[in-house]
Order: C-alpha cells, then structure tokens, then sequence
C-alpha cells in the first residue's frame, strides 16, 4: 500500500469526565486504515470502539472530548474542521451505519426521501429525476428491489432495513464507512447476507471499512486486518491471518479461544455425572401433549408431543432464528403463557389447573435462567433479594444464617466472591456477573428442570464460555435437567445430549447434537450451519458472491420434511 | 483508571468536581429544597400564628373596617396599626388572623384530596394493569370518560345541592376528579413493569400477586406517585380556590379563596382596598410556586438526565 491512508489516528485520547473522575474511555490509540481495507475493531463492552469511531465523526455524546493526539480522514485533520465543515464531511466523506438499523430510519417516512436527505444536505437542491436515478443506484447495488423506495420502515424487515442503511451511507460514495456492529440484532442467515452486502459494496467504492464488532467468527470472515481493544488501549494489530494463527496478547487468545467450535475441542470438562435427585412419582419430569400456541391468526408453535423422563439428568436444546417459536416454547413450559391447544403436564399434572400448593411446587422444581440479565433483578433491591427471597418462600431457609451460608455457597460455585457480590445493587454489576447470580439463584433452589432461555446472549464474548459451563454444571453436578433454548448451534452442539430445531413453529430435524448438527440433512439446518460466520479463514464465507439467496434457500426448507435422527433415552419426541 | 492519579487538577476542574460531588446526593437539590421550605413556610406560620396572634381575630367586627396594613393609608385618610398589621377587611376581619388560618385550611384541602385521588389511583391502576381483562376495561374507560367532564361543573351542582360543606367534605369532592391520571400514569407503568425480567422472576420465586405488586413493582414507581402526586395536589387546591371564589364551599371557614370571594362581592377592586384580595393572591402563589419547585425538584432526582453539570 503505497497510498495514503484513508483515516490516520494517531496518539488519540478520549477522555469523559465523570462525577468519580476522569475516565479515559481511549488512550493513545494509533492506526491507519488504507484505501479498499477492511479493519476490524473488537473488544469487549467499553472497550472504546464505539467512541473511537464517534470521534472520527466528531460526534462524541457530552462530556467526552479528545484529550490528545490526531485524527486525520484523508489529509483533513478532523480536529481542526469547525461545526459546518464537520457536517459536510459527515456522510460525505465519512459514512457511519448504526447498530440498529430499525431505530435509525424515521417510521413516518417512505425510504426514498430520507435517501435524498442526506445527497440534498450536501449538494443542494438537485432535479427529481436525478435524485431518484441515485436512490435507485445506490438501492440496487445494496441488493434490494426498486419498489423499496416507496416502501415506509414498518414493511421491510430487520435485514432489509439495515440494508437501507447501508445504501444509505454509500449514496456518496464516502472514502470510510463506519459500521457499528451492523449485524448485532440480526439472527445469523440475515447476518451473513447483510455482511455480503456491505462487503460487495465497499469493494465496489473502494472505500475503506471501520468494521465495529465483538464477533471473532464474524470479523474472520469479512476483514482483512484486525486491531484488538481492551479498556481503550489497541492490545493487538495486524492482519487477521495472523492474529488468527498466531496471536500474540493473552486477551486476543481468550477472545479467539471462547468462540466454540462445531466439531472443535470442548469447552466443557464433564468430570462428575451426579444422578437426578430421586423422584417420588414415576410420571415423567415433563410432558407436551400435542400443544400448540396461535398469536392471532400466526401459529408461532405448531402441535408439538414431546416427553422429558428426567431420571437422569440431560441437555435438551431447542435451536432456531428469532421468530421460530422456541422463546414460546419455553414460556409455555413456565406456565407463563398458556397453550391455545394441548396440554402440558408437569409429573404428571397439568400445569394449567393446579392448586395453589402444587403450583408452589411446580415453580420451586422449574427455574429459569433469562437472556437479559440486566432486567432481571429489581433495581431497587441488592442483588442477595432475588437469591434470599425464592429461598424462603419455597421453605427451604431455616434460619437466617443458613439462607446467607446457601447464597454465599451457591456464588462460589459459579465463581463469585459472595463478599463483593452480594450486598450490591443491580446496577453496580457486570451483565456477566448478574447473569452468574442468576444461575447461583437456580442452583441454590435446585429444581428439578431448568430452562435456560439464550442465557449468554447478552453476555460479552469472553464470559459466554464460563458462564455456559456454570450451567453445565448444573446438570452434571446438581443433576438438574435442563432445557436450553438458543440460537447459537455451535454451543448447543457442545452442551447437549439432544438437539431439537425449530423452524417457523415446526421441528425440522431432531437427535443427538453430532448427527443433527455435526452432519445435518434438513436444508434449513444446513442454512444454519453454513451462516454460522466461523473464525475460521480455510473455511469461507460471505466472499462477495451474490448468488446466496436465503430467501430462496428458507422457502426450500419449508417444503422438506421433518428428519428424525435417532433417540436418545429418557427423551422422546413425537415424530409429527 | 481516573487522571487524578498523574496529573493535578485545574482550577475549572475543581470546581466542577466539587459541583459534580453535590449533586451525588440527589435528594440535595436546590429546587426540592426551595420547594419545601415555602410549603414549610406556609404551614409554619399557621402553627406558630395560633400561638402568637389572636385567631379570634378572625370574626366579623373583632376590628375596626378596611384599615391598610402598617405603613399604608386608605381613602379615609387612616393609617394601618400594630394592632392589625395586615390591616381589616370589610367585615372587620384582622387580615392577618385570616391567612393563619385560612392558608393552612386550603393547602390541607388540596393535601387530604390528592392524597384520597392517589390512593384511589394506585388501586385502580395497579388492578387494571395487573388483572387486565374486563377489570381493565372497565377502569381504563371509565377514567377516559370521567377525564373528559369538567369538575367545577360537576362540583357547582353538588355544592349548591350540599349547601354548607365542611373542609373534608370539600376535599372528598374534589378527590373524585383527581384519580384519573395517576391511574392512568400507574396502568401504563405497571403493563410495561409487567413484562420486565425481574417480574417474571419474582413469578418464578413464587411470589404472590400482592408481593409483585407491592414490594417488587411499587417501591420502582415511587418518583413518579410523588411527581404525580404533587401535580394532583396543584390541580385540587386550583379546584378548591375556584369554588371558594365563586362563593361556594364552606361558608363559615376562614380559606384564602373565600375571602378572595369577600373582597370581589364587597367591591374591594373599585375601592383600592387591595389588601384584601392582594394578600391571599400573594400567599396562593407561594403555594403553588411551592408546588412548582417540588414537582421540577422531583423530576430531576428521579430522571438524572436532568440534572445538569452547569
């Protein structure tokens, strides 16, 4: 690369001022992004990737200023530039595509006008014609129909929105674009078609990419270098060969080695195998009688038979995309969200009509661990309330010495010091941590049947591992049962002895984790795993072909029928 | 990692941070604080007034007619006196011994009504936002409906139907009018709290309904019960002081807005007897200044956005 590069940073600080100080979101960071690269930024939350990119647009909230150093976007140093020529820059020369994509688009507005938006703020008032001969270009080269433009946000869908986006950032052909973990709220077939996109796209403008993201399998497969943050200092920089193959810093190999692997090594360590608590009653632990759920006229959940004997204790996983009805699933298993039809019995007793004492029973032997784990504890309590208080409403306290000796217990095993822990508030925790507390809450109650609804979701990376195997434990040495609901196949192949997969309310393909995910046969599994971005170089994925069309791909899933790959015992699904 | 640990600070920084370490307490907050000290104020001087004036004061002919406050003359050339600071209304009323007593009386009106209005409120709230179904109709529309009438249509009937009310009767009345929106307020804060992860695991500890309710999802709305409760004590005392003006509410009791109601029948306006309507006028306003500071105080200690580093 002999060019200039498109953005230099050089030695740049930022600094927020904050009531316990200042703290120093970014320090002495230095980069160069060249004409065509893509650079990737991972890190961990806070980790001062998002306010880096802020800053080259010098749009950085209050307080946060640039303590030091230079930022320089091809030849203009952007410190320098006042309000007006900021605003000129912006979009121009400098594209940013936002994390949300649903958010960023105004809901009152067809697409084509806010496409024209931004061409008019920088060129003036052009001709109709002109603008709409570019809205369409630019909504053509992302991939999307003509007719979009006349379309308003609430008709496109997640991907087709972050695509306008996208469009919308390139209609200046702008010499960086700054996407901001573009894909994090899209599941993963929509995440590999928008990465395609933008990937197509920027190759075509020759501009160069500030790719946002946490994602090592995602950054492996759309980035050519990569630059490692930790607590707002560059930890690692090169290319994503060689980062990939030979890391240097011991935070870049944790955040390579936490992603797991479908076939690779095991994060696990299955030691103990503790038996199921015994059982009074022969009735199996769980048991679907042909229910289904209706929302309206949708079917999210179609007739679904299924039983969980639970004598020894097993990982049951539902996998599917958002909107494939395994969040459902699990609320009707809760007792949350009645069944439209069918019914669901609970050892042997219909969860829906019992008594209060059953029902105390039926909530102390099913627990649940949630994905968000920021919602999970009252902010107006300390964290120790949600763990003291199921405690001594199942009855299990007998005094008060012995609910706190079970708490501090119960956080040790999940790896929390009690002391730090247990006498904060919500706010004053880590997402990792209070979703660590909500297994120990789970584990100090020891239910029969846990079910763990895309618990490390929201969880940084790096912890996604940990946390899982804390879970894991549960089952092989608490004997607890466990149903896991994700949409992550790779860690469900590592944690369970029986995968289901939902597609669209329907299961398309079931049995042990090595076959079903290991050697899937279903189409729609196989979409799945081929979307899955994989830290992997050898093995390819959004390489700019357009040919891959999801759309296409999903509708042949809908026609193939259900494959049903072997049983596993004490778990047995109804072949529909 | 804060720049304390390197490098001293400026003296602008300084500052700040010395401003920033005020605001750590939110309860500290000027406005809150003004707020309450008027209020205080105003009942203060209610109880302290018994003791140290004559609240006989307050019947008609205690005093010599339309004397001026001290320091003043009015049309027949007399000069105000210690002996009736504020000066007398046309009935020989000490002004004085009038607001000791009457200022406490309207803002215990205003207080007792809300307080009726909220709690009446929060029940309704809680239920139709909690049950839902049918309950739910049912409140949700019938508050929609009851918000549309205008209340001194409703209370002028009453009134004059009751004839003499008594202060608590009074603010029995008004709190009729004031639970729609603090009932709408909670339906709408308990549907969205319904939903949220800590509800759900409360239902999973096996918490009954009015745990949920009253020890999980009640203590997270107590900024907006005060700011709504503050706004509902407003709207009464504006309610009471209305049908006081027009000559109804209790008759035989000292408030302010019946002795507003005095003055403008005996004609004080054209007379420049402007003490009479002019002290209890002034006195309203500190009240709901008073009001004013609390709910801007209030709003800034539960939304923290607002409270500036400036």
């Amino acid at each position: 690369m002999t060019d200039k590069p498109v953005l230099t940073l050089k030695d740049l600080s930022i600094e927020f001022p904050t009531p316990q100080g200042v703290v120093q979101a970014v320090k002495a960071l230095s980069l160069d992004i060249h004409k065509g690269r893509r650079v990737g930024f991972i890190g961990e939350s806070g980790s001062g990737k998002t306010t880096t990119a802020l800053a080259v647009m010098q749009m950085l909230a209050e307080p946060g200023r640039v303590a030091s150093g230079m930022i320089d976007l091809g030849g203009t140093n952007v410190l320098d530039l006042d309000e007006e020529q900021m605003r000129r820059a912006r979009l121009s020369r400098v594209a940013y595509i936002p994390q949300g994509a649903m958010n960023s688009l105004n809901p009152v507005m067809r697409v084509e006008p806010q496409m024209w938006d931004g061409i008019i703020a920088h060129e003036g008032k052009l001709d109709r014609a002109e603008l709409k001969r570019r809205s369409d270009a630019a909504l053509e080269s992302v991939g999307l129909p003509v007719h979009t433009a006349d379309l308003y946000p609430h008709e496109l869908s997640g991907g087709m929105k972050q695509r306008v986006c996208i469009a919308m950032g390139i209609i200046l052909n702008p010499e960086l674009i700054i996407a901001d973990e573009p894909t994090s709220a899209l599941d993963v077939v929509t995440q590999r078609q928008v990465m395609q996109t933008l990937k197509a796209i920027q190759t075509e403008i020759g501009s160069g990419l500030m790719l946002i993201g946490h994602d090592m399998g995602l950054m492996a497969q759309t980035v050519d270098e990569l630059a490692v943050l930790k607590d707002g200092e560059l930890v690692e920089h090169g290319s994503v060969q060689q980062i990939l193959e030979a890391p240097k810093h011991p935070y870049t190999r944790d955040l390579i080695s936490s992603v797991p692997l479908v076939g690779g090594e095991s994060f696990l360590n299955p030691d103990t195998r503790a038996e199921a608590p015994k059982r009074a009653s022969a009735e199996p632990l769980l048991r679907f009688e042909n229910v289904r759920k209706d929302y309206g006229a949708v079917t999210a959940l179609h007739p679904m038979s299924f039983q969980l004997q639970g004598d020894t204790p097993q990982i049951i996983s539902i996998v599917g995309q958002s909107g494939s009805g395994k969040s459902t699933m699990g609320s009707i298993m809760l007792g949350f969200n009645p069944p439209s039809q069918g019914r669901v019995l609970f050892e042997g007793q219909d969860v829906a009509t019992m008594s209060a004492a059953q029902s105390l029973d039926f909530r102390k032997n099913v627990q649940a661990v949630f994905q968000d784990p920021y919602a999970c504890f009252n902010p107006f309590y300390r964290v120790n309330h949600a763990l003291k208080f199921p405690f001594k409403q199942f009855g299990m306290a007998k005094s008060d010495a012995h609910t706190q000796q079970a708490m501090e217990e119960a956080c040790a095993a999940v790896g929390l010091d009690p002391d730090l822990v247990l006498n904060r508030y919500p706010h004053q925790l880590s997402g990792g941590q209070r979703q660590r507390l909500v297994v120990a809450r789970a584990l100090m109650l020891s239910p029969k049947l846990l079910i763990a609804d895309e618990p490390v979701s929201m969880v940084d990376a790096s912890l996604r591992a940990s946390i899982l195997s804390n879970i894991y434990d549960l089952k092989d040495k608490y004997g607890i049962s466990i149903l896991y609901i994700t949409h992550d196949l790779a860690t469900a192949y590592h944690v369970s002895d029986y995968v289901m997969v939902l597609f669209k309310g329907h299961v398309v393909e079931a049995g042990p984790p090595k076959e079903v995910i290991g050697a899937p046969q279903h189409p729609y599994t196989k979409l799945l795993i081929d979307s899955i971005p994989w830290p992997d170089l050898h093995r390819s994925w959004g390489d700019g072909r357009q040919d891959w069309d999801p759309a296409k791909l999903e509708a042949e899933a809908a026609q193939a029928s259900a494959v049903y790959r072997g049983m596993v015992p004490g778990f047995d699904l109804q072949e529909a | 990692m804060t720049s304390q640990d390197n490098m001293p600070m400026t003296r602008a920084e300084k500052r700040q941070a010395k401003r920033i370490k005020r605001f750590d307490n939110p309860w500290m907050n000027p406005k809150l604080i003004w707020g309450a000290a008027l209020l205080l104020g105003i009942i203060a001087m209610g109880i302290i007034g018994r003791f140290v004036w004559d609240p006989d004061l307050v019947f008609t002919g205690s005093s010599m007619l339309r004397l001026p406050p001290v320091g003043f003359e009015n049309l027949r050339g007399q000069a105000g006196t210690m002996a009736n600071p504020l000066g007398t209304d046309g009935g020989g009323r000490d002004l004085l011994a009038l607001i000791i007593i009457g200022a406490p009386n309207t803002l215990f009106v205003g207080l007792l009504a809300s307080l009726i209005g909220m709690s009446i409120g929060i029940f309704l709230g809680f239920s139709a936002g909690f049950l839902g179904g049918r309950t739910d109709d049912v409140i949700r529309v019938s508050a929609d409906v009851m918000i549309t009438i205008p209340p001194l249509l409703i209370l002028v009937v009453f009134q004059s139907a009751f004839g003499d009310v008594s202060l608590t009767m009074m603010a029995l009345l008004i709190a009729g009018f004031v639970w729609q929106s603090p009932t709408r307020l909670i339906r709408a804060q308990v549907l969205s709290m319904k939903q949220s992860g800590y509800v759900q695991m409360a239902q999973l500890s096996g918490a009954s309904t009015s745990h949920i309710m009253f020890r999980e999802m009640m203590p997270n709305l107590v900024p907006y019960l005060f700011g709504s409760f503050i706004a509902s004590v407003t709207t009464s005392i504006v309610t009471a002081v209305g049908l006081e003006v027009l000559g109804l509410g209790p008759q035989r009791i000292p408030t302010l807005g019946r002795t507003i109601y005095e003055a403008i029948n005996a004609g004080a306006l054209i007379q420049n007897l402007w003490w009479w309507w002019g002290i209890p006028t002034l006195l309203l306003a500190v009240i709901f200044i008073g009001l004013l500071l609390i709910n801007l105080g209030l709003d800034e200690v539960s939304n923290p956005r607002l409270r500036k580093l400036s």
